[in-house]
């Protein structure tokens, strides 16, 4: 909203500067962002918060700054209205959404241009000046902020006003020359025939004043905001009226601001008052509160006192009414234009921005934290897993939650129906992401279309079905690996690298108790496609992401492969304390084992049996290489491990260890079918 | 005496002389400081000498030893820097060396982490709290009157499953991380200090300046005596620590439905010569306590909320809230 300083010193004489009059409003909660020169006055662009409707007009702002300064508020006068017949057709159907319309008949009025004072403080808005009717009903809008139309009233059929819904099929040109289709959301001001006005937020082309008007119907009403809000929405269109409206207005102001204009434009613009008519369909009981505030509380909630007679004066000069009921208590009646305040805190806010906040003390709170239960089981294990990721070369990710019907099926990730946003932004956001993927591959399509082909990602980020969201950790590989400017080979990533990453992110967690099983998983490719398990439960699952799947999103040349692990199942997981197990100074003694095995063997199963025939020596099974080509047997590939023996008890005699490993050798060779190489 | 110290110092002296590689040293070496060398000879005639040259000659076969082992240790080494330049190409150290590279932070985590480590150090405790949430938590607790803009489809995305608390609505993403207050007090009595950082939604048309996604951090602390003056105490402590202690900062009266008085933070930002707003806040509107169902007039609390794309934006200089979710790795890699 704007305000001219100009028009603002008609009422106030608050003899600051531009600049500290601004400075003083805005840390007065009147915030001005911006002033600027208009002809001779500054105009202050003020931002004002919903709860203060009553300060969207000069004289509201007027109000303030008297509390702020200290001064009287002089208000416009307003000369005694010549008598004048009821006799307007006036009917309010619908009486929910207009409690109250006063029209005013004025005939054989002259109209031409505005005398210079009036253009003067409309242009300084940023309104344009159109014909002196005109003008005075904006000049009356913004300086009391009650909405105001004027129609020629020659051109209302049946000189006739109905307050009503409009009918389907119904249409209206507005005065920006919009032709709107109506229905019965709307409400509108009509005539005999048809609506020459969408109500509160415009008026109609063919009833507008015209330099050919003589007589005039000047319209003043109460019309309720929430239709005035659905319908400015609906139609695109706002106003300075529709805002008003919208944030309410105030009754009494209604017909003050009816007088004013009528006075002015018998004065402006000559004619005769021939008839005015105040319809009131739904009055509302008069406002009445007093809140009681004892003195201590503002102390209590401020950690500062101010003088009595500073609080009395403040607020004496805001329209309450203050009475000191007995010592130490105030009883304060509020004013109607200020029904926002309903509490002692909310009178205790008045005194404190009108003092201003920057002028109250500051103390060093006393902070305790006793009650809250830190949840520091889940918060450790997030951050060990974050930064288990950055350590290992991938860059965090932040993605949209929301994804869309399209981008699920391109992932293969639309198998259960999604969580559908009911008002969604764009088709692009319809939905809430029942998978992290799609996020990820429309992530490493931006890159990779930017040359960014070696790619590391994760996220830590929620997916979300059946109306609940869960936390979830993706994470990506594509191009390439870690390139070493040592060797010359540059090799694709592949599905160890994935699995790495995640069995060293698990670690804190699993302590090396994670496995990992085919499984089929939409979008992962059959054979490459991996459940993981931490003991017995499912925490996630990880692989290639298919080739089909990588062509519909048209990401080429890379190859992907992607996890996504369940950090809500992960919460459940009991992890046991660390315990410090002796360090064994013994000796241990490494061997070697070459075999070809059989293609179908797992390197789990060799594992399981060297730890079964191990006793109690057997320390570890290192995975060396593997081998497959022409060298071996078909059918068959070759496995190179070694196993640590070690003991608690002592140095390992030869023939101890001899035994165990032969013991072992042999059960692999038997229960396997392994050969020696 | 039988031996002639003088004489043996000048025989090593002279032998070395003709030490010019690694063998000729370690015949040298043998010779006099071998197991079978001259100084364990003289070593070895100790017991049998006569009281009186003990002392002499215990101090002379030292002074031998020490001599012997310095050329020999002096010579060894020159050698064998020799012997390792020797054959090899030079390296060039200025090539890069060899590392696993580190993983980026999300500048966005980055900056929720500085600023929920600040509040940490002075005792508030992180929690987390739902994005998907009911009108009670995200509106009606936080004194949103029901006729409020705000509810309104066009402020707040709805997702299509029935409020199991509220028969014939919906749930809804939170618009404000300021649900996760009426969360924590649900289920906490004060005193309670708490910092709630996560993902907001509002059905924002996307620009240079605006995202329908967004992070914010809300600030909660409830006892039987906070004030005013707690507040603007704390927070002028957060904003110190987090833009430098020269920074100038001011409390601008401000309108929020669940504070009471509400105010908002502006800092003064010298490269733009004008004060930014960074933060909303104010103390706990009574009416909040009334919905959680703390009894009346007994508590006082205070509570904050700040934008953290907005935070980084300004602190990294970053002009487009959009780089922060299109994870370019030329962005990522920045921070």
């Amino acid at each position: 909203m704007k305000i001219s300083v100009q028009w603002l010193n008609d009422y106030i004489d608050h003899k600051l500067k531009p600049q500290d009059l601004a400075e003083r409003l805005t840390m007065a909660g009147l915030e001005v962002e911006e002033m600027t020169a208009f002809g001779a006055t500054q105009v202050l662009q003020m931002e004002i918060t919903p709860n203060r409707p009553d300060c969207l007009s000069v004289l509201g702002i007027a109000r303030e700054v008297s509390a702020i300064c200290q001064k009287h508020l002089k208000f416009p006068q307003i000369k005694k209205l010549p008598n004048a017949s009821p006799k307007i057709s006036i009917s309010i159907d619908d009486k929910q959404a207009c409690g109250r319309y006063i029209g005013a008949v004025i005939k054989d009025v002259q109209v031409k241009e505005s005398p210079t004072w009036l253009k003067e403080r409309i242009e300084a808005l940023g309104l344009k000046s159109i014909n002196n009717i005109v003008d005075i009903t904006n000049f009356c809008l913004m300086e009391m902020g009650q909405p105001l139309h004027a129609f020629d009233y020659d051109k209302l059929t049946g000189g006739q006003i109905q307050v009503r819904r409009a009918r389907s099929g119904e249409e209206l040109k507005t005065l920006d020359g919009q032709t709107h289709k109506l229905s019965s959301d709307f409400l509108v001001i009509a005539d005999g025939k048809q609506p020459v006005a969408l109500a509160g937020i415009m008026g109609g082309y063919d009833s507008q004043i015209t330099v050919e008007t003589k007589n005039i119907l000047l319209e003043s009403a109460h019309f309720s905001f929430g239709l005035i809000r659905r319908t400015t929405r609906a139609v695109g269109l706002n106003s300075d009226s529709s805002y008003r409206f919208e944030r309410g207005v105030h009754w009494d102001t209604i017909e003050r601001c009816s007088n004013r204009a009528i006075d002015l434009i018998l004065n402006i613009a000559g004619g005769k008052l021939d008839a005015r008519r105040d319809v009131v369909s739904q009055k509302p009981k008069a406002f009445k509160r007093t809140i009681t505030l004892p003195i201590q509380e503002i102390n209590d909630l401020l950690g500062f006192f101010p003088s009595e007679a500073k609080c009395k004066s403040i607020l004496s000069k805001l329209g309450f009414g203050v009475k000191s009921a007995k010592k130490g208590v105030f009883k304060i009646d509020v004013p109607d234009h200020r029904q926002d305040v309903a509490q002692p805190a909310d009178v205790i806010e008045e005194i404190a921005r009108i003092i201003g906040f920057d002028h109250l003390p500051m103390t060093v709170p006393q902070i305790k934290a006793l009650n809250i239960p830190e949840d520091s089981n889940r918060s450790n294990l997030k951050k060990s897993l974050y930064q288990r990721l950055l350590a290992q070369g991938c860059d965090e990710i932040i993605t949209y939650s929301m994804t869309n019907q399209k981008n699920l099926e391109k992932s293969s990730q639309s198998t259960n129906p999604p969580l559908k946003i009911v008002n969604p932004l764009s088709q692009e956001q319809e939905l809430m992401r029942p998978s992290l993927l799609p996020s990820f591959l429309s992530v490493v399509l931006g890159n990779v279309n930017r040359s960014e082909k070696n790619l590391r990602f994760f996220e830590f980020g929620r997916i979300y079905s059946q109306g609940a969201e869960k936390e979830t950790i993706g994470i990506l590989l594509a191009g390439e690996k870690i390139p070493d400017w040592r060797s010359f080979k540059r090799e694709p990533v592949d599905i160890f690298d994935l699995k790495g990453i995640v069995e060293q992110t698990l670690m804190p967690l699993s302590k090396g108790d994670v496995s990992f099983r085919l499984a089929e998983f939409p979008a992962l490719e059959i054979g490459q496609s991996v459940q993981c398990n931490i003991g017995s439960l499912c925490v996630g699952y990880l692989g290639r992401v298919s080739a089909n799947i990588l062509n519909k999103w048209d990401i080429k040349t890379v190859p992907v492969f992607f996890a996504q692990l369940d950090l809500q199942e992960m919460y459940g997981i009991n992890r046991p304390p660390i315990k410090f197990v002796p360090i064994v100074d013994f000796p241990s003694v490494v061997r070697d084992v070459s075999l070809a095995v059989k293609l179908e063997t797992a390197y789990d199963q060799i594992r399981e049996i060297c730890f079964s025939f191990g006793g109690d020596i057997l320390k570890s099974v290192r995975f060396v290489e593997q081998y497959v080509g022409d060298k071996i047997q078909t059918g068959y590939r070759g496995i190179v491990f070694s196993l640590t023996y070690q003991s608690f008890q002592g140095t390992l005699k030869e023939e101890t260890v001899n035994a165990v490993h032969e013991k072992i050798c042999n059960a692999l060779i038997a229960q396997l079918g392994a050969v020696k190489r | 005496m039988r031996w002639d110290f003088q004489k043996i110092q000048n025989d090593i002296q002279e032998d070395f002389k003709s030490v010019l590689d690694e063998k000729t040293l370690e015949s040298f070496r043998i010779k006099y400081l071998g197991k079978k060398g001259l100084i364990s000879e003289i070593y070895g005639s100790f017991p049998s000498l006569p009281c009186e040259e003990k002392a002499v000659v215990g101090k002379g076969a030292n002074q031998l030893k020490v001599l012997a082992t310095q050329l020999v240790d002096q010579k060894l080494a020159t050698l064998q820097s020799k012997t390792s330049q020797e054959g090899r190409p030079a390296i060039d150290v200025t090539l890069p060396g060899i590392s696993r590279p580190v993983g980026h932070a999300h500048v966005l985590t980055q900056t929720i982490n500085e600023i929920c480590e600040i509040f940490e150090k002075l005792g508030f405790v992180i929690h987390d709290s739902p994005e998907i949430e009911t009108e009670f938590n995200n509106f009606t607790a936080l004194n949103i009157p029901v006729d409020h803009p705000s509810r309104d489809s066009f402020d707040t995305f709805y997702i299509d499953w029935p409020d199991p608390t509220n028969k014939g609505r919906k749930l809804l993403l939170r618009s404000q991380t300021s649900p996760g207050q009426i969360r924590v007090m649900q289920k906490c009595k004060p005193p309670m200090a708490v910092v709630i950082p996560g993902k907001v939604y509002r059905p924002d048309a996307v620009d240079a300046s605006h995202s329908f996604m967004f992070h914010q951090i809300e600030g909660l602390m409830v006892d039987d005596a906070v004030r005013f003056s707690d507040l603007k105490g704390l927070l002028t402590a957060f904003c110190q620590e987090f833009f430098g202690s020269d920074i100038r900062m001011r409390f601008r009266p401000h309108f929020f439905p669940f504070t009471e008085p509400s105010a908002e933070v502006d800092v003064y930002w010298k490269a733009k010569d004008a004060w930014l707003e960074i933060l909303g806040c104010g103390m706990v509107n009574p009416k909040v306590f009334d919905a959680v169902g703390y009894p009346k007039n007994k508590y006082k609390g205070l509570a904050f909320g700040l934008g953290v794309e907005r935070m980084a934006m300004l602190k990294y200089g970053i002009n487009d809230i959009r780089l922060f979710y299109e994870n370019d790795v030329r962005f990522l890699n920045q921070f």
